[in-house]
């Protein structure tokens, strides 16, 4: 799909040094049209939405919340650790968006494996279809998300 | 053929002129010239226009405490401008209250220094200085935190009080392309300013954590400035409830050996929330205070302790433990350091167990 001058703001706004230090984008060359589609394809040939995605993680980051910062067990296998950073962070979509910095740190324990998203994560997979471009900090490819947050095609609806 | 080579030509041609007319236009309509700003009504700075009032202040040697970069994302740069700087920015409204916006209190990483300002800047950030220092020593406290020991070089000494913090200036690495800077308190005593300690706990994808953690030797040269804040032991007779998890131990810290120095004898119990054995530290230097200390009690908790941690001690999350151990607070006064999430379950509690709210101080790393 040809990206629209709307979208070329947006990506503008992700550049490094505009909202963070390092932008969204990574070192992902594609434009942010083509990002957003490729993602949306893998989360669709899943059967997952991203709405569904995004209530997975914001359960997650509700139970982890628990711990109070520091890192607690929430079954069936994971470590949460949700912790605050300072300061707030507006939407790149340029929405009116703005969210506190809350990072989440799920580990799946079984998988050994982790990813750390944050609230601006959740607002951007469950708004726009964003999970960032390739080589960003806080980028989630929606497969490796989908299996460390122990998501099914159950999960879609 | 000729036709292409022609187009290409144009197309060079009509692009350099762009670059000039923007190298023109950067050094003529941006150029606002010598500008003045006025301070607390008394001094006077001749600066140059075009930058941010942060930046331009930092120039100047006055550090406002920030955290984001002037990004306008961490809302700690906030100053009054009472004159010249027009109306707060979108960018700035979501970090101003109502009574700030009409005391013309603004972001200074906003405000870009166009004309002649006047501005009120806190006495206290006039002591803020920037100093150079050399990592003396690392030590690892847990699996997630590093205790850092500075020793200044230039200036060779700092005077803070217990409980504040400094900004660790990260140098450009491979998470940053240009110098940022990260708030951490103090966990050293301010008996000797000529070396300083902090505690850094590791933070999935920090950009400082991570320099701090991955990056950061012995011998290699740092740059702080400070110090900042507000978090300190109030001069009172009244029993103090200390509250910390992770990192938040720094300030703790730092007041607890200052109050040993001075002879403090007013009654403390200190609570220190932990995850599991592998996340508490300190345990022996806290036991030592309560030997120098008249009425100290070191009391931690562990939320989750491990199966081979053969824990006697008090377990559930720290607000249990506070509330097991508190049966009136009313008369007391409470300090915090730790994650927000922490701080106000905790704030919660102490305000159930009769703790005027203006009694509870804290540091929250947020």
């Amino acid at each position: 799909m040809i990206q629209s001058p709307c979208m070329d703001r947006v990506q503008r706004e992700m550049r490094p040094g505009v909202i963070t230090q390092n932008g969204f984008l990574g070192s992902d060359h594609r434009s942010l049209q083509e990002i957003l589609d490729h993602d949306d394809a893998t989360v669709r040939r899943l059967n997952l939405t991203h709405q569904a995605i995004a209530a997975r993680m914001c359960a997650l980051r509700d139970a982890g919340e628990k711990g109070l910062g520091e890192t607690i067990a929430v079954a069936p296998c994971f470590e949460i650790r949700v912790d605050s950073v300072r300061g707030k962070l507006p939407c790149p979509f340029m929405g009116g968006t703005i969210v506190q910095k809350l990072n989440t740190t799920v580990r799946h324990t079984v998988l050994d494996r982790e990813v750390t998203y944050t609230d601006l994560n959740i607002h951007m997979i469950e708004e726009h279809g964003f999970y960032e471009g390739h080589g960003s900090l806080f980028r989630m490819a929606p497969e490796e998300l989908v299996a460390i947050l122990e998501m099914g095609e159950d999960d879609g609806a | 053929m000729i036709s292409f080579l022609i187009a290409v030509g144009v197309m060079c041609a009509l692009t350099s002129l762009l670059a000039v007319i923007m190298v023109i236009a950067d050094a003529t309509i941006a150029n606002y010239g010598e500008v003045t700003l006025t301070i607390n009504g008394e001094k006077t700075l001749t600066v140059d226009g075009g930058s941010s009032l942060l930046s331009t202040l930092k120039e100047e040697e006055i550090f406002i405490p920030s955290a984001c970069g002037g990004r306008g994302s961490c809302g700690l740069c906030k100053l009054k401008v009472l004159e010249g700087a027009g109306e707060p920015l979108p960018t700035e409204t979501p970090w101003l209250t109502p009574d700030e916006v009409a005391a013309q209190v603004r972001l200074s990483c906003q405000v870009k220094v166009k004309n002649d300002l006047r501005i009120e800047v806190p006495e206290a950030l006039f002591s803020v200085k920037q100093f150079e220092a050399e990592v003396s020593a690392l030590r690892n406290l847990t699996h997630d935190i590093k205790e850092v020991r500075l020793a200044l070089k230039a200036p060779g000494g700092i005077t803070f009080r217990a409980g504040q913090y400094i900004q660790f200036e990260v140098p450009a690495y491979e998470l940053t392309d240009e110098p940022v800077y990260r708030a951490y308190s103090l966990s050293s005593s301010p008996a000797d300013g000529s070396e300083i300690e902090l505690e850094v706990r590791y933070v999935p994808n920090g950009i400082c954590t991570t320099y701090v953690h991955q990056h950061l030797a012995v011998g290699e040269p740092v740059t702080v400035n400070g110090p900042y804040g507000e978090f300190y032991l109030r001069d009172t007779e009244r029993d103090i409830i200390f509250i910390a998890g992770g990192s938040g131990m720094a300030p703790i810290k730092s007041i607890l050996h200052e109050m040993a120095r001075r002879g403090n004898r007013r009654k403390a119990r200190y609570f220190f929330g932990a995850r599991s054995m592998r996340d508490l530290f300190l345990l022996e230097e806290m036991k030592a205070l309560e030997g120098e200390l008249a009425d100290f009690c070191f009391i931690p908790g562990l939320s989750d302790p491990a199966p081979d941690d053969d824990w006697s001690g008090e377990t559930g999350l720290i607000t249990e433990v506070v509330g097991r151990h508190t049966a009136n607070a009313a008369q007391a006064e409470a300090y915090l350091c730790g994650s927000p999430l922490m701080i106000d379950a905790c704030v919660a509690v102490l305000k159930e167990k009769g703790m005027p709210e203006e009694r509870i101080y804290f540091d929250k790393f947020a």
